[in-house]
């Protein structure tokens, strides 16, 4: 086989990868920065961004693909979350359109401020904290948190508490004023 | 047995691997940690529901349409860098060319039986320089043992994380510097360069020329290119490119900020002076590029920033209390300062004023 025929063969081959690298991971990296914005739109924007970077900066078949993904899908939402684009006005209005339907209104509009005001805070969070609570909230194992941030598992519970306890504390700290 | 740590706590709240062994069995005999747990279980359960969102429902077919539609870059080497990007914008693309190209030439124009940089240096290039060097790279094959590996992250930890060391820290940014900053962090990455005089004939019969003839022993000589670990910052909005794209321009953030650990070369049946006199014998080198790379002292500690005189100015300055090369000039539409310091590499560009980068190099920490 000459020099551009393996080259081809090899591009081929990368790009069947990315395919499959897409089909298998890009519910979930939505999943993440849904969890995130509250915004299946804007979190399928991010997804797709994060792909397409993704895509530009390294191989598909690099072992650490996935966990690359996950990782990025965390820090883009937030990053998104907190910029000044935030479509706040949105937020509300999803909030509310998907609130639990059994609950009274205004028990439905204090969750919805809730969820505001948790968003808000979760914008503020340290970076990795930040990102642990929502990876691990995105249906991501223990280990597969540990993977994407590169940590060693055994941080995680204590990054789960630590953004846990802050955010209890500021959404409270709403509720009470 | 100490009480359990907050982590340990939250962790066995829904991690079933968590609850087992002395851990567990101090959980249930220990009414204060199962107080804390239970505190710990509500705050968890509280915030679990209030980031509780509908499941998105995806096309993926439409999904990886869109994704597809962008291409991925394919550049030379494997290497694949975020931040070039094509706009029209020439000038300042050429200033972040030539600190770019400047790693890459280096490995191939003075590389001995050791290089470690310790101060800069730099020589006036010609386009026609920079196309007889490149065919250096046709001379032989490029196998990467470390695989150059790019991190785009948020943070400077993070990308302190990947590099090992401290990331590079710019005061004095003149107003209109945005504050937005892009980390980018690679470990260290190793390239072997291995000489074939079969290729390099092919390569030089290809252009239709006659390849200089390969120093005894050379064919088979390898070049081991260590770069990096890198800290590389970039201030300013990536994706905010401007004007037309024409393919073969970059577009230059407003600051970029990079410590790199200075890169090392070793070789394997070359000298250095052997190497030298057959770079030097490539047809289309310049007799300038000649003569200053003759005036180089001592070129195994020298690291080489190669100048494209037809477009941009150099000058000497000290930075830091070290000597350094500054490019560009005072328009403020692009310039750059590198210098070599305590075994690292540091290099600063953007579309600031020359004076003003040199102020930034000096304050930076």
């Amino acid at each position: 086989m000459n020099l551009g025929a393996r080259r081809l063969t090899a591009v081929r081959t990368d790009e069947e990868a990315f395919e499959g690298l897409f089909r298998a991971e890009y519910a979930r990296v939505v999943r993440i920065a849904n969890r995130v914005l509250a915004d299946p739109h804007e979190a399928e924007d991010v997804a797709q961004e994060v792909f397409i970077d993704f895509h530009r900066l390294h191989s598909a078949t690099a072992d650490y693909a996935p966990a690359w993904l996950h990782r990025a899908a965390a820090h883009a939402s937030l990053n998104r979350l907190r910029g000044a684009r935030r479509r706040q006005k949105r937020e509300v209005a999803q909030a509310m359109e998907e609130g639990d339907k059994t609950l009274d209104p205004q028990k439905q509009a204090e969750l919805s401020e809730d969820r505001r005001r948790l968003r808000q805070a979760l914008g503020k969070l340290a970076p990795k904290p930040a990102a642990v609570l929502v990876l691990r909230a995105s249906g991501l194992s223990y280990a597969e948190v540990a993977q994407a941030l590169g940590v060693g598992i055994g941080q995680i519970g204590t990054l789960l508490r630590r953004a846990e306890a802050t955010l209890r504390k500021e959404v409270t700290r709403g509720t009470s004023s | 047995m100490a009480h359990l740590a907050e982590g340990t706590l939250r962790r066995m709240v829904d991690d079933p691997d968590a609850k087992v062994g002395a851990d567990a069995a101090h959980l249930h005999g220990c009414a204060e940690c199962e107080a804390r747990f239970k505190s710990i279980a509500g705050d968890a359960s509280a915030i679990a529901t209030l980031l509780a969102v509908p499941e998105a429902n995806v096309d993926l077919a439409k999904a990886f349409a869109r994704v597809s539609r962008e291409p991925a870059a394919q550049p030379a080497l494997g290497l694949r860098f975020p931040i070039l990007r094509p706009v029209g914008r020439p000038a300042l693309a050429l200033v972040a060319a030539v600190l770019v190209a400047a790693i890459a030439v280096v490995g191939f124009a003075f590389s001995g039986l050791f290089f470690k940089p310790a101060t800069v240096k730099a020589v006036p290039v010609t386009v026609a320089d920079v196309q007889a060097l490149s065919q250096l790279a046709d001379y032989g094959t490029v196998s990467w043992t470390k695989q150059p590996d790019l991190h785009v992250v948020t943070s400077a930890p993070d990308a302190e994380a990947v590099a090992g060391f401290s990331a590079p820290q710019a005061a004095g940014l003149p107003k209109g510097v945005s504050t937005n900053v892009t980390y980018a962090a690679m470990p260290q990455a190793q390239a072997v360069f291995t000489f074939s005089a079969e290729k390099a004939a092919a390569a030089a019969a290809s252009h239709g020329k006659t390849a200089p003839k390969l120093p005894a022993g050379m064919d088979g000589a390898t070049l081991t290119v260590t770069v990096g670990p890198a800290i590389g910052e970039v201030y300013g909005n990536l994706q905010n490119s401007s004007g037309a794209s024409s393919g073969d321009t970059i577009n230059l953030p407003q600051l970029i900020v990079v410590k790199s650990a200075a890169p090392t070369v070793t070789s394997t049946q070359v000298t250095t002076k052997q190497l030298e006199d057959f770079i030097l014998a490539q047809p289309g080198i310049t007799p300038q590029l000649k003569n200053a790379i003759k005036a180089i002292g001592d070129p195994s500690t020298t690291l080489l920033i190669p100048v494209p005189i037809e477009y941009t100015s150099s000058t000497t300055v000290t930075v830091q209390g070290v000597d350094g090369v500054a490019l560009g000039d005072n328009t403020g539409v692009g310039s750059g300062v590198v210098w070599v310091k305590g075994g690292y590499v540091f290099a600063i560009a953007g579309s600031v004023k020359q004076s003003d980068a040199i102020n930034i190099a000096n304050n930076l920490k």
